[in-house]
This record gives structure tokens, sequence and C-alpha cells, in this order.
């Protein structure tokens, strides 16, 4: 049942006095007597860190600093506000054309001004109702009970109810987030079978995607363009899946048509940034890196990766001193960040070496090997790139040639870093042919996960343990690596009982995975799996049992 | 920049002013320690800020659609629960003109289309509706003929016959300048066949004595 609004507890956002003021005095009108009120994004943050609201009333335009959107990415991104909560966009005029499925945080709602408290009042209804009716599983998923959303979903689906389709969606991106992508396929075909909708053809594209049948993926994602021109989401997915063909200038042109219709999406003019870097077209990336800091000051999108290749864009366009002043703002921008710290260091070297000062750079790539270091399994699989060109530039090949190699070791089933790794190795002259060579890493690393969980299946958990003990030393960023250590350590201690050493090493395993990937599906059933141990090692008796 | 585009901003910067003046008028309006001995007077500033805040709207919305800046996003909608907010969007309204608002829709009924820009159309029906009805107006949506049907209906003195024959978007191109009613039917049409599905496309019909006595503007979508 959804609770009565008179209860419910509300923060209201907006750079004007007058505008706070109206809609206090609605709220007033319906009986709420639980409101905060702020006047601009940093505020509204401090004020969710603090109190828990019900409804946030947030207007798009708050003046200087965080937009609303910049305010919705930071608290549902750092989960300050629960699934229960409600956001609702005020805005002056249709904004939902501006970022329009582009955005990883929508808000709830949009109300766009002026409007009557009784269309206030009824809007506020409707969402209670609608959180309420999808609250058991929407907190299943934040809780990454999958198994058992799915579970909810079907239930509710065989009931037929009137917005059928709001769960056939959940349903199918689930699917599509687990890599069921025939499943999702499926559903997304049901779906579109009744009548076209976009949601369901994104779905069908993102499905091809997966199962890496790029030309279909393409003809969706291009279609969905020529439909509508506006369509963002379709631009991304189309770059992404020209890369994934190996056509980056197509990606690349593909991207600098979206930013012309939308500039605003900091993730996008990004990704434009670092295609037209790889592509050596440093005028677009300096133009799409200037933009991405601009926009992204205050926002939760903000990388300092984006000022260092900043950097390398002007070193080429302009000066060796414009891109050294970039680095300057680096530091200012991100005081104290060690791995802020090493993109400057890194950068810095190479902008150094080309401007001849051979001493400066050297002190440059000592610092960053030291902070590369530091980092361990922290640092992004990207940092390797960088650094090995940067050893590269600097005559250190031999060191330049370990970093990738151990950059492919480390994610040997990411595709598209891979792509990446060995255009870098190619570009470096590190290799003649960089394909084969990382084929051959990927196939060993294949073949010792298969045998490490064969000898685990034939009994042999000693073997196991020991072959993966040495795989994670060798590939510490590994992440199948890491998970099948962890849980052959596990089974091990399911037949002999709790190891303290054994257990705080499975732990940094986890550890280690969760800050590559906190999404990853089979780092929830190691953590699920952990807990059951710890729980079975506490009741001894129900271990007998089960 | 452009003409266009300062007068877009311009529009931008205007609806907010108007937002607030129309915000600030119904506060009065609500407030009970206000008195007043005109209160015909104070809908009449009602009546005109939200003309006035259609009106940029549609100016708004028609520079996007001529600047390719817009497109429909159809997407699934509850019908019931949208009627229901196009009344709360235009009671207080209706009750201070002294016309009764009612609706009709089936509570189970689903629709696939761009939910703000027909809620755009139907809030400038209404807003000239409350214009031209005696006392009574109807907003209802249906199924029929595998269209849902919007339908604004007055028991006024229903469309002039010039009107009733001259029914679309390229007969209306020459006659702008004769009044907004025009214009606001050119809306009307725009958005209705931006709507498509397959082969079908969404259009506008205007007749009289539908289900009340007066005009019926009807919105079909495919």
């Amino acid at each position: 049942m959804a609770s009565k609004i008179e209860q419910l507890s509300f923060l209201i956002v907006d750079d004007y006095g007058d505008m706070r003021g109206v809609l206090r005095n609605m709220l007033q009108s319906f009986g709420v007597t639980d409101i905060d009120s702020v006047a601009n994004g940093r505020e509204a943050i401090s004020h969710i860190e603090s109190k828990r609201y019900d409804v946030i009333l947030c207007d798009y335009n708050l003046g200087e600093g965080r937009d609303g959107q910049q305010v919705l990415e930071e608290i549902r991104a750092r989960k300050l506000i629960g699934v229960s909560s409600i956001f609702v966009m005020i805005t002056a005029e249709n904004t939902r054309l501006m970022v329009m499925g582009a955005v990883e945080y929508e808000p709830d709602s949009y109300l766009t001004k002026p409007f009557t408290k009784d269309l206030l009042a009824q809007r506020i209804e409707r969402l209670l109702n609608k959180k309420a009716d999808l609250l058991e599983i929407e907190q299943a998923i934040d809780r990454r009970e999958y198994e058992l959303a799915n579970d909810l979903l079907d239930r509710r689906i065989a009931e037929n109810p009137r917005n059928l389709n709001e769960f056939v969606k959940i349903k199918a991106d689930l699917a599509l987030k687990a890599g069921a992508y025939d499943q999702a396929e499926a559903i997304y075909s049901g779906v579109l079978s009744q009548r076209e909708i976009a949601w369901a053809r994104v779905g069908i594209g993102k499905s091809y995607y997966g199962n890496k049948r790029y030309q279909e993926a393409k003809q969706v994602f291009q279609g969905l363009i020529d439909g509508n021109e506006r369509f963002m989401a379709a631009y991304d997915w189309l770059a992404r899946t020209h890369q994934a063909m190996d056509e980056p200038e197509e990606a690349q042109k593909v991207l600098e048509t979206a930013t012309a219709h939308s500039a605003k999406a900091i993730v996008r003019q990004r990704a434009l940034g670092e295609l037209a870097l790889r592509n050596h077209d440093e005028k677009v990336a300096e133009r799409a890196f200037g933009q991405a800091i601009r926009l992204g000051k205050h926002s939760i999108y903000k990388h300092p990766s984006i000022y260092a290749n900043l950097a390398r864009a002007k070193a080429v366009t302009a000066s060796g001193d414009a891109a050294l002043m970039v680095l300057r703002d680096l530091k200012k921008a991100y005081k104290g960040d060690t791995e802020a710290k090493l993109y400057s260091s890194m950068t810095e070297a190479t902008i150094q070496e080309d401007m001849n000062n051979g001493a400066r750079a050297r002190q440059c790539m000592i610092e960053a090997h030291e902070l590369y270091k530091e980092l361990g399994t922290q640092a992004a699989p990207e940092l390797a790139l960088d650094m090995a060109r940067t050893c590269n530039r600097m005559g250190e090949t031999e060191r330049a040639s370990e970093l990738l190699h151990q950059a492919v070791k480390n994610n040997h089933s990411d595709e598209l870093f891979l792509k990446a790794v060995g255009e870098t190795m190619g570009d470096l002259g590190l290799s003649e042919d960089p394909g084969a060579m990382i084929a051959g890493i990927k196939k060993e690393i294949v073949r010792l996960n298969n045998r490490g969980v064969e000898l685990a299946k034939l009994g042999k958990l000693d073997e196991a343990m020991l072959l993966f003990e040495e795989a994670v030393v060798g590939m510490p960023g590994n992440k199948v690596v890491n998970l099948n250590a962890a849980r052959i350590f596990m089974l091990h201690m399911n037949e002999s009982g709790i190891d303290t050493d054994l257990l705080a090493k499975v732990r940094e395993y986890l550890e280690r995975v969760r800050q590559m990937d906190s999404e990853d599906r089979t780092l929830h059933k190691m953590q699920s799996m952990l807990k059951q141990l710890l729980r079975n090692s506490a009741n001894p008796e129900k271990r007998e049992n089960g | 920049m452009k003409f266009y585009d300062v007068l877009a901003s311009l529009i931008h910067d205007m609806k907010n002013s108007l937002s607030m003046v129309i915000h600030t008028l119904d506060e009065i309006t609500a407030d009970a320690a206000v008195d007043f001995d005109k209160p015909a007077r104070m809908t009449v500033l009602q009546n005109e800020a939200k003309r006035l805040n259609n009106n940029l709207i549609e100016l708004l919305t028609l520079y996007n659609i001529e600047n390719e800046r817009i497109s429909p996003s159809i997407e699934e909608v509850d019908v019931a629960i949208f009627i229901a907010e196009i009344m709360a969007e235009n009671r207080s309204s209706a009750e201070a003109n002294h016309i009764e608002l009612v609706s009709d829709c089936d509570p189970e009924l689903f629709g696939y289309f761009d939910e703000n820009l027909i809620r755009n159309v139907l809030n400038n029906l209404v807003g000239n509706g409350i214009r031209y009805t005696r006392d009574r107006l109807l907003i209802s949506a249906a199924q029929e003929a595998g269209y849902l049907v919007f339908r604004v209906e007055d028991n006024g003195s229903g469309y002039p016959e010039q009107m009733l024959s001259k029914q679309s978007a390229e007969d209306d191109h020459g006659a702008l300048a004769e009044g907004r009613t025009k214009l606001g039917l050119y809306f009307a049409t725009m958005i209705a066949e931006m709507h498509r599905n397959g082969e079908q496309q969404g259009f506008i019909r205007l007749e009289n004595s539908h289900q009340l006595s007066g005009g019926c503007f009807s919105i079909w979508l495919p």
C-alpha cells in the first residue's frame, strides 16, 4: 500500500526563493509538514547525505554549480537515496528531449512549469502507487538478488496486469545484464511483434551486440537514428558497435554527429575524445575533452584521465607549454588523489621528453612507476596502456611490452579492451602480430582456468588450490582467476572447515574484483557463497544436513 | 546567433516569468486571508496568463519542430491517469470560470503516444473550450477504429461552417493570420501527424454536436 502524502518528507531544490515558497505552500495545502528547501545542488547533496527524504522536488536549472541532472546522478550513484524515494525533475520546458534515453539515471518523473497544485498532488499519488507496485522487485535488484527479482517478475507477468510491459521491460533488462542475450532477444521480439516501441528496438540491438552479431546490431541502431535523429542512446550504441567491428573512424563520426545534436553529455564527449585521440585526430579530441571538463566540473563523471588526454591533444594542436598548463589544472582539481598524480606524472614525462627536457622527463617517469605500483590492482586497466606508451616514448621498450602483456593477462575476457591493447602494441611496434600474441595468452589462461575447474570437479581440491594460488600471483588483476581462486578455496573450507588464512585470501580476492567491477554477476554469487559458508560454520549441524 | 534562436531563448525566459505570475495568482486566489471585491477580474488575469503560457508553448514547440529539434518519443501511457492529470491541471481554472469540467475514459485504456506533446495540445483545447463553451466541457479518450481518440467537446455554439470544411494543415498555412484559433489548429495537426504507426498517421477532426451540443475537437492517434 502506498503511504499518504501528508506523512512524507519533502526536499525542495530551486534557486528561486519565490518558487521554493510556491512549492512549499502547495505541499502545506496537502497537509505536508516535513518540508526542507535549499537553493543549490551543493546544499541539496549535504541535506540528502544527512536525512532520508521520501520525495525530492528538484528544478533542472540551479544557476552556478550542479544542475538538477547532476544532483540526481550523484545521489543515485552514491546510493544516497533508496529505491523507494521519489525524484521529480521540474523544468521550464520539455527537458526530456535533451537527455532522451541517453543518461544512466532518469528521474521518476518530469514536471513542466507552471503546474497547478492539483496536478502536483495527482502526480505524486501516481508515483507513490507505481513505487509501491514495483518496490519488492526494485529492492531485490538493488540488493542484487537477481533470481528473486526474476521470480517476482515472472509471478507478476503471469497475472497479466494492465501495466504488463513495465515488468517485461525490467525482465529483459535483467536478462541483458546477466548475459542471457538469446533470452533478452526473445522477450524484445515478443514486445515488438505487438507494436514498434523504441526501448524494445534498442533492446534487440543490444542483444545482437551481446551475441557479437555486430552487422545486425548496426542495422538496428542505424534504423533507430534514421527514424529519429535525436535518439541519443542509439548513437552511443552504434559507435560502440563500429568499435567492436574495428571501424574506429566510423565510430568517431557517429559520436561527432551525436555531440552536434546534444553537446551536454560528459560521458559521450569523453568517449569521442578517446576515439579521436586513437584516430590521431587531435583537434576533435581537444574540443571533446575541453567540453567534458567544462561540463563535468560538478559531475560524478569527471575523471583525471580527461585532463591527461586533453594535455596530450594540446601538445599536438598547440604546444608543450599549453599541455603542461592543463596538467596544472589537473593537479588543482584533484588534490591528494594518487590516480590523478599518476595521470599527471605519466603524461608530463612524455611532454617533457618531447620538449627535450630529458632530466625532468626521467624524474616524472620514476614518480609514475612508483605511483603505479602503489595503486596495484586498483589501477584502471586503461592506465596500463598509457603507462606503456609513456615507457616506450622514454625508450623503455621492454617495460612497455611487459605492461601490455600483463594488461592482456589481467583482462583476457574483455574483448574491447584487448582490441585497444593490440592497437597500442601495433602503434608502438612492440609486436609483429599483436592479434596472434593476444590470442596465445588468452588461450593459455582459458586452459589454466579450465584445468583448475576440472581438478576441482575430480575432487582434487589441493591441486586446484595450488594451481590458482599461483595463477593469482601471476595475474592479480584478472577477474576470472580471482573469482575461481576464491571459489576453490571456499569449496575446500566447506569440506575441511574454516581456515583464517584462506578466509583472508578469499576476502582479498573478492574485494579486488569488487573494485574492478562491482556489478559482476559471478562476484555476487561468490559473495553469497561466502555468506553461506560462514553461516554453516557457525551452525555445524546444519552443514551435515545440507 | 540567428533571430530564431534569440526568439527561442527569449521565449524560454518569458515562460519562467510567466510561471511565476501564474503560480502567484493561484496562491493569491487560494489564500483565504486575502479579500477580493472583484474575483471575476482575478479570473480574467488567470485566464489571460494561462493563454499566454499556452501560446508560448505552441511557439516553442513549433520552433523545435521546424528546426528538427524535436521528435515524438512514443511510449506506453496509462490513458486514464493521463486524463486525470489533464483534469487536475485545468480544474481550478474551470471552476473559477463557472464551467463544469468532466471526463470520460475507460480505466483500463492504454495508449501509445508522446505524453508531453499531446498534453500541450489538450491543455490548449481546454483553454479555448473554457472561452467558447456555455457551461460544460467534456474531455474523453477511447479506442475507435484502430485509433486512440482524444476529444474535447463543449456546449457552446459550435465551429462555424467554413472551419468545418477546411480541415488539413495544408489549407491552414495561408490562413495563419486569421487568428489564434487557426494557429492552434495548425499546431494540433502537426503534433497529430508526428504520430505514426506502420502505414497509419495521426490526424485531427472538427465536428459539431458529438456528445455535447457544441464543438468537438478530436485527435486521432494510430
